[in-house]
């Protein structure tokens, strides 16, 4: 038996009302929905704080809190890394331990990270157990000690061990630098702080806790759930959201420009490259969106979608002419910008010949001397990356938080495919010759004597 | 470690807080820890683990100003002498800066205790 004294109060309601309200949201595997089942998110402002939720049949949901407050909107370095490791640590109520285990009581899983844009504090349970849940994000939310000790017993290792693996990962330390070439501050600003940070000066539990009463303000925080109907989470967050601070003054990010250029880095373990373009904006973003830039992707691509094929992507066939080269292109999209990187990694011989024959392809793209059927293959490989992105739990929720904080649309499924099918191969040709005449963002980390300079690369930066 | 103290039990009666304030004052003065410029919490032994995890918990200036205190009063037995009158600790400077954190500690592991402790029973 749990004793009574040792659940505590709120979890002895949180118990309480599970049974009570079981049979509105409980269903079997077999039984008709309640809800819609397609792939939509239904959204709604539950007193200031934004919500979406889809209602997808299972006995599952995840619940995420999606905070306007990753690493583009920190006002100092680290604050983001910060907050993320005071996530589900003491609270007023009650203790870190306490949440933990009673988390584990219920089955649940608690995760906190971060992307560029968004900090996201997830829990993932059986669907009963919602009411529980969600008084559990609000309270991480709202009532949080920031104690001294925890960031120096348990947050500050942490970021240190993160640090010292950013530094000895050269795909990361690439990727930082591409992004950081090529948006300044803001989007640039690292993932991780870099291990030459001063952290010391920046980063305190004091510090934190200021920033948290702004990144976690109502107008700047969503939540999201897949798996729990749109009523019953309106229902409880209107419940547990309550305390949360109306937030006097919002984090606010400059609008973010694209500048280019070129950085070199020398490193002893591994080579890499980044070649990268601007991109289009998040889907969620509305206007800006060019879904040209994902088919230019897929047609780089780099990485076979199929088995033993390098498959139809322009930069596997030339990576696969030189051994010990991978090429990869991600088109990574924002709130306001995007990035169209291709990264090599490999051998640094490698990587520089199959780095010149990828500025080769990219060119061959904007001659218009591309396949029809190469073509073909590209849009409908974007369109189905689209939509995956849109069904994968994980993604659509953070892109849809992400969305609804910055004052977008929640990520409809539906219109991105048709937006992706809508691609022309003389809008493609367009968007590729407009990438080369801009500046381009090259970063080297490696064997820099081998890699190649954006000048040899015939790129302009 | 917290010694037991029925400090707690007479806070709340004021009538009794009245009687015992001149006795525990005149007993504080008495037992001579603040002739030497100590505050009472410099003098819970140091040899446990709650009160070791306590000392790195405190930030840095009470740190410094504790091992201060408790060199000054090392001299001074040493020496034989007390510390002049405007060195020594004045009542209101005798505050507790150390026991709410070995509390806070001893409550941690408490309920770590009574977490691992419980039997769960299914719900029927």
């Amino acid at each position: 038996m749990i004793s009574r004294s040792a659940i505590g109060r709120n979890g002895q309601l949180a118990l309480r009302r599970q049974c009570c309200v079981k049979p509105t949201n409980r269903r079997g595997l077999a039984a008709v929905s309640s809800g819609s089942t397609s792939f939509s998110y239904e959204n709604a402002d539950v007193g200031g704080v934004k919500t979406a939720s889809r209602d997808v049949a299972g006995p599952t949901t995840k619940l995420a809190v999606i905070a306007k407050a990753g690493t583009r909107y920190q006002s100092l370095p680290g604050l983001t890394v910060g907050l993320e490791g005071f996530a589900f640590k003491n609270t007023f109520k009650r203790s870190a331990l306490r949440v933990t285990r009673e988390s584990e009581l219920l089955g649940g899983q608690l995760t906190a990270y971060h992307t560029r844009e968004s900090l996201v504090i997830e829990a993932k349970f059986l669907r009963e157990d919602l009411p529980y849940f969600t008084e559990l994000l609000g309270e991480v939310v709202s009532q949080t000690k920031y104690t001294a000790h925890e960031y120096h017993e348990e947050i500050e290792p942490q970021i240190k061990l993160a640090q010292k693996k950013l530094l000895g990962s050269v795909s990361a330390l690439a990727l930082n630098s591409a992004h950081s070439v090529a948006f300044h501050r803001g989007l640039g600003t690292p993932l991780y702080p870099s291990s030459s940070t001063p952290l010391n000066k920046y980063l305190n539990e004091e510090s934190i806790r200021d920033f948290a009463q702004s990144a976690y303000a109502k107008s700047n925080i969503s939540v999201v759930a897949n798996g729990a109907s749109q009523q019953e989470l309106a229902k409880w967050v209107g419940e547990f959201f309550g305390d949360v601070p109306a937030g006097a003054s919002p984090l606010s990010g400059e609008p973010t420009k694209y500048f280019g250029g070129e950085e070199r880095i020398a490193h002893g373990s591994g080579n890499s490259m980044v070649i990268a373009f601007p991109g289009s904006s998040s889907f969620t973003s509305g206007s800006s969106y060019k879904p040209e830039i994902a088919v230019l992707a897929a047609l780089l691509g780099g990485q076979s979608s199929i088995k033993w094929s390098p498959g139809f992507s322009l930069l596997s066939k030339a990576a696969s002419s030189f051994p010990g080269a991978s090429a990869n292109t991600t088109h990574y999209s924002y709130s306001d910008a995007g990035l169209l990187t291709v990264q090599f990694s490999g051998s640094a011989n490698a990587i520089s010949n199959a780095s010149k024959e990828a500025v080769k392809s990219l060119k061959s793209i904007s001659e218009g001397s591309i396949s029809k059927e190469d073509f073909t293959k590209a849009v409908a490989l974007a369109k189905y990356r689209a939509l995956e992105e849109g069904q994968n739990i994980e993604a659509g929720l953070v892109a849809t938080g992400a969305g609804l904080v910055h004052g977008g649309q929640p990520f409809q499924i539906d219109q991105v495919g048709k937006s992706v099918e809508a691609v022309s191969a003389d809008k493609l040709q367009a968007a590729a010759k407009a990438l080369l005449e801009g500046k381009a963002t090259v970063s080297s980390v490696g064997d820099l004597y081998v890699l190649p300079f954006a000048e040899d690369l015939g790129l302009k930066v | 470690m917290s010694a037991p103290s029925l400090a707690n039990a007479i806070s709340k009666r004021p009538w009794l807080m009245r009687i015992m304030k001149p006795i525990s004052n005149w007993y504080c003065n008495a037992a001579g820890y603040r002739a030497l410029g100590l505050r009472a919490d410099d003098l819970i032994p140091e040899e446990s683990e709650e009160v070791l995890l306590a000392l790195k918990r405190l930030p840095q200036q009470e740190a410094y100003d504790r091992v201060f205190r408790l060199r000054r009063a090392f001299q001074a037995s040493l020496a034989h002498q007390l510390l002049p009158k405007a060195q020594q600790t004045k009542p209101e400077e005798d505050i507790a800066y150390l026991s709410p954190i070995i509390a806070e500690i001893e409550a941690e592991a408490r309920e770590r205790l009574d977490l691992e402790s419980m039997t769960i029973t299914k719900k029927k």
